[in-house]
């Protein structure tokens, strides 16, 4: 045998040492049976049965008060009487924990994935309530308040397009019921509004309102959203003039509705009348209704 | 015994040792395993109820409506279905959602239902970690990996379940496959998957639930609707592993259910040279 050759063959043994002993790392070990007096397993057993035991039953009661009041009633542990929201201790702190990873997932670099407009898919109307009759669209005016300047200006679509560049997008939109769609809009960027009108230094919420919103029986029920201006800054969030190409029909909130692709359909307000800027979070439609105050998706 | 020493805390000394009875166990779960296992129970039981109450706002299955009822949701036509034909729901109030009433926290209350979802999601994640943390301390993990060479054991173990019902009927003594591991491959493999299960249910989670900031996730599983499609059958089979599971427990016997509370299980096979008598 040359000299070449053991070299080789050291090598070789080294190598399969190396493999068995990477499969030793994963192979199980042998199970070491520990000697014990009957009556000691008989105390662990006793022991850890009833740790398990009142775990089981906290959880049972803490979770358990989880529980919607309509589920408690039907199981008999509610006698009923209160009615209002429902009001949860660890459900709101569970929200709200949400609510703030959401807000540290957020990006302002982050875009939204952009489609084609071949995939693009049918967008029902879905105001909650009536859709209102078009007979305001005329004489909509958009209100900016809580502005640098201190005074309230009002504008009309015509001198808002002519104003601003409009920016074209197809993306989701996504509803906090789970369905979604695609869509082609068109629109000025939020970011511009808020450099052509800059808002009060100490500005770090816009609250956005719609006069023009009805209820289920046709009766004014004014809809409002709350939009933390750094989301108002992100490129895709925009104030949409136009849907498919076209100004905004009636059921998708003409004239000017908000297109913000980083929150949830629900912050998506239409028909927009006034914005207003203001230091502290201003108050949202749907988080007075037990939903989430910043929908971020 | 040379190497097996009590864990507890309790010291034996060498004198007694010959005098006293004892006992022979071996641990076969960590306390964390332990824990987490059972924890499992209600937070998967709280997010498919409300995971359901979730889904009923918008049904991933819909179909066109029907003509006669209104409805498109496959489980509303279940619901209607049963109402239709078990006797005494003939009255049902609803029977559109009668799934949802008796298969959820119930119908009409989203906004309570993802709150309760998200509670039992961080819940749920902080004790797959839990789970993981135990694995690694108590070694268990390598008792869970799937290898290529279970295969046969696998199926070996399948034709046992599969035949199991003839052979009864048969009057036959089932011969249960022998193995010298902790788990069967069968359960190696039930086990891995549905940690695996766990893991791609957060995931797709996370993928419906932040589809514009983790739209790479949302992506790896096909986009927005099928990420919700792989959530929704991921709960499915859930429902399908508990079923065997714990069916098998049962007939397993108490000594099995004992290990998952007290860690320790008397029933292991025994070395070919017990030192136990030293």
């Amino acid at each position: 045998m040359s000299f070449k050759e053991i070299g080789a063959e050291e090598k070789s043994t080294r190598r399969s040492a190396l493999r068995k002993k990477f499969q030793d790392a994963f192979s199980e070990r042998p199970i070491e049976p520990i000697e014990v007096e009957p009556s000691i397993l008989r105390r662990w057993t006793r022991r850890d049965l009833l740790l398990f035991g009142a775990g089981a039953l906290a959880t049972l009661a803490v979770g358990g008060s989880q529980l919607p009041r309509n589920v408690l009633q039907r199981l008999g542990l509610d006698q009923g009487g209160t009615t209002g929201p429902e009001n949860k201790w660890l459900l709101n702190q569970a929200l709200r924990l949400d609510d703030d990873v959401s807000t540290v997932l957020y990006s302002q670099h982050h875009l939204v994935p952009t489609y084609t407009k071949s995939q693009i898919t049918p967008l029902k109307n879905n105001y909650n309530g009536a859709t209102p009759d078009p007979a305001y669209i005329p004489g909509w005016r958009l209100t900016l308040d809580g502005l640098s300047s201190g005074l309230a200006v009002s504008l009309d679509i015509e001198a808002l397009l002519a104003r601003h560049q409009i920016n074209d997008q197809i993306t989701r939109l996504v509803c906090v019921e789970g369905w979604s769609a695609i869509a082609w809009w068109s629109g000025l960027r939020f970011d511009d509004l808020l450099h052509a009108y800059p808002p009060v230094s100490q500005a770090k919420w816009a609250h956005l309102e719609s006069s023009v919103n009805l209820d289920a029986n046709g009766n004014p029920d004014p809809y409002f959203v709350s939009i933390d201006l750094v989301t108002a800054q992100h490129p895709q969030t925009l104030l949409a003039t136009h849907l498919n190409g076209k100004p905004l029909p009636v059921e998708h909130g003409a004239p000017l509705r908000l297109l913000v692709p980083v929150k949830l359909g629900l912050k998506n307000i239409k028909a927009i009348t006034r914005i207003t800027y203001t230091k502290d979070e201003p108050s949202d439609y749907w988080a007075k209704r037990g939903y989430s105050r910043y929908d971020g998706i | 015994m040379s190497s097996g020493k009590p864990s507890c805390g309790e010291t034996m000394t060498p004198g007694a040792r010959a005098s006293k009875p004892r006992a022979l166990v071996v641990r076969r779960h960590h306390l964390l395993v332990r824990i987490s296992h059972w924890l499992n129970m209600p937070l998967l039981l709280g997010l498919i109820l409300s995971g359901i109450s979730i889904y009923w706002a918008s049904p991933i299955y819909q179909h066109d409506p029907n003509p006669t009822t209104g409805s498109f949701d496959p489980f509303a036509d279940a619901g209607i279905w049963i109402c239709a034909h078990v006797p005494w729901l003939h009255h049902y109030a609803d029977p559109a959602n009668w799934v949802y009433n008796h298969g959820s926290l119930g119908p009409y209350m989203l906004a309570f239902a993802l709150r309760f979802h998200w509670l039992c999601a961080y819940l749920f994640m902080l004790n797959g970690l839990g789970y993981l943390a135990g694995l690694c301390i108590g070694g268990g993990w390598r008792s869970l990996l799937p290898r290529l060479s279970d295969a046969r054991g696998v199926l070996q173990m399948t034709r046992y379940y599969l035949s199991l019902p003839y052979t009864i009927l048969a009057r036959r003594r089932p011969i249960h496959p022998n193995f010298r591991t902790k788990y069967n491959p069968l359960q190696r493999l039930a086990y891995f998957v549905v940690a695996v299960a766990g893991f791609l249910a957060v995931a797709t989670g996370w993928a419906i639930h932040k589809p514009a900031q983790l739209s790479w996730l949302t992506a790896i599983f096909g986009g927005f609707d099928n990420a919700r499609v792989w959530h929704f059958w991921l709960m499915v089979f859930f429902i399908v592993f508990v079923i065997p599971h714990v069916v098998l427990v049962i007939a397993d016997g108490w000594d099995t259910l004992r290990s998952m509370i007290t860690g320790w299980s008397a029933k292991f096979k025994r070395p070919e040279v017990s030192d136990h008598e030293l």
